[in-house]
């Protein structure tokens, strides 16, 4: 990418161009696009084997892609990768930590890399935010699978990033903790951190400010949650009595109040039944059509508009 | 620097934490050295020169055990990901293999401590002072290279089941052909190249001019020099080979 472009671009923290990985005979990822605001939570939706980690280690100079461009906070992972590393924070999808030590031992060896003024202070800051303090000292060995997790999310933040690179941070994480860890990528979000988050669960992908719903190494749509919501459907059904009718709305926010008006003042009704898409609907369908299926000609024409 | 400290102390931290690793890596050589002692023994002929073969040999389980215990740490690194965490989070590949070669080192000086006195006390050797402290420095070397070669091989392998083929490919040349037990002249002479990237082909040279009366290490100081230059190029190569990318 050329020095002019960046220049352009310094509002975005995460810039992908026409991203290509190919694993022997199979390719990872299939010419991706993919633009985040500084300070944007941006979450990367789909399977397992989508491309989701494949473009995550690319992000943070781990894997070379075989074509395309990449910038993360202005910078090359790979050219500028001593640069950029003092600014990103990563979390594997395993939490890649050693069991045998201690959760402090753990930050305090990531983070030491970093010389960071007032270390050990800091180290004590990331074990509060993640609410680890009356287990430092116990071997990682005996936590829960939560809690390794929780690790990890401090060892990936010990240096206070400017952007952080989340690889399914809360895969096996019991929904509680999920929550605590949302409230924590809000709070960091709220701070101007980016955050690139991959994740397989639909209702943690509505959290993100921007989505990208990945499968088999391309992006099918991006947008954001709200708005890949409205390309779902609402069947409302109508009852006369025993005769049920339905009608489809495909854009739920200006269509709905209006058939609603509609019907509530018919005394032919007698009774209303919404019927919502979720999110996870919409994917499976985005994700079940098949090659240049109608259907997946409109979505990739609509994530180019 | 600071970076290869922070690497040691984590190291041999998680060492000192294994006690039961640490305690066989210490106690193992020495049971061997026993049966060596048995086996020494048992032949009982005026013809064998027990001296010859039990300093050597003795150098030659450090130089095995040393090179064993080294070769799965990284790729255990690279399988749970804290490699990738760890270049990630800025440190380099030149401070991770020193690192590693640094907390190993502490454990090796013991263990080739041990195994000297071991030896000395099962064998009655009569050196000198001077004698001994040649003969350490030889099996100190010998397993910091055993350590560097442990974790080169740790390189080339993805998963911890590649690693075992890498270990009788180094090791049993080492025993046939580096002169431990018949004299490197009487081999053919690719066999006395293939001699020549042993280590132990210098450490038994070194350890027979110690072992000769009167010899000190300074009489063969071009063996010692070929034994820290092979150090040196293993490291450099273990720093080399260690994939930072996937």
């Amino acid at each position: 990418m050329s020095s002019e472009n960046v220049a352009e671009n310094t509002d975005k923290a995460i810039i992908v161009e026409g991203l290509r990985k190919q694993y022997g005979k199979i390719e990872a990822l299939k010419g991706v696009n993919v633009q985040v605001d500084r300070g944007q939570i941006y979450g990367l939706l789909g399977a397992n084997g989508a491309g989701k980690s494949t473009l995550i280690k690319i992000l943070v100079g781990s894997s070379r892609p075989n074509a395309g461009t990449v910038q993360v906070l202005g910078l090359d992972p790979f050219k500028q990768a001593a640069a950029l590393r003092r600014q990103i924070g990563y979390m594997p999808q395993s939490p890649a930590l050693y069991e045998d030590l201690s959760a402090r031992d753990n930050i305090t060896f990531f983070g030491a890399a970093h010389h960071m003024p007032n270390f050990k202070g800091r180290v004590d800051e990331v074990l509060e935010f993640t609410a680890l303090s009356s287990r430092q000292n116990d071997s990682v060995y005996g936590f829960s699978g939560g809690m390794k997790q929780r690790v990890s999310l401090a060892c990936a933040l010990i240096h206070q990033p400017q952007a952080l690179l989340l690889d399914e941070p809360t895969a096996g994480v019991d929904p509680q903790l999920k929550e605590i860890f949302w409230q924590h990528f809000r709070e960091l979000a709220a701070q101007g951190v980016t955050i690139f988050i991959s994740t397989h669960l639909m209702d943690e992908a509505l959290f993100c400010d921007r989505l990208a719903i990945m499968r088999d190494g391309a992006v099918l749509v991006e947008d954001t949650p709200k708005n890949i919501l409205r390309r779902g459907h609402t069947v409302v059904k109508i009852w006369r009595g025993d005769q049920l009718d339905e009608q489809v709305i495909t854009n739920y926010p200006t269509e709905l109040p209006g058939v609603l008006q509609k019907y509530h003042f018919d005394p032919t009704v007698t009774r209303l039944e919404l019927e919502e898409d979720t999110l996870e609907k919409i994917m499976l369908r985005l994700i079940s059509a098949k090659e240049n299926s109608p259907e997946q000609t409109a979505v990739q024409e609509v994530q180019h508009v | 620097m600071f970076n290869t400290v922070v690497m040691t102390q984590r190291v041999g931290k998680q060492l000192l934490k294994d006690r039961r690793f640490i305690g066989l890596s210490l106690v193992a050589p020495v049971i061997i050295l026993y049966f060596l002692k048995i086996f020494f023994d048992s032949l009982n002929s005026p013809l064998f020169n027990t001296t010859r073969y039990v300093m050597p040999v003795s150098a030659f389980i450090v130089h095995f055990l040393t090179y064993i215990l080294c070769a799965l740490v990284l790729v255990r690194e690279r399988t749970t990901q804290t490699l990738t965490r760890m270049f990630v989070n800025g440190f380099r590949r030149s401070q991770i293999i020193l690192g590693y070669i640094g907390a190993y080192t502490l454990l090796a000086t013991v263990m080739s401590l041990i195994v000297l006195i071991a030896v000395g006390w099962m064998f009655n050797l009569n050196y000198d002072g001077w004698r001994y402290l040649g003969m350490y420095l030889v099996i100190w070397l010998l397993a910091v290279i055993s350590i560097a070669l442990g974790i080169l091989v740790s390189n080339f392998a993805r998963t911890e089941g590649q690693v075992f083929p890498f270990i009788p490919l180094l090791i049993l040349p080492s025993v046939f052909l580096s002169g431990m037990l018949i004299s490197v002249d009487k081999l053919p002479e690719w066999a006395q190249w293939v001699a020549y990237v042993t280590p132990l082909y210098y450490a038994n040279k070194l350890v027979q001019t110690l072992n000769s009366s009167n010899g000190s290490l300074f009489d063969n100081g071009g063996e010692l020099l070929a034994l820290v230059v092979y150090g040196l190029i293993i490291i450099l190569l273990a720093m080399l080979t260690l994939r930072e990318l996937d």
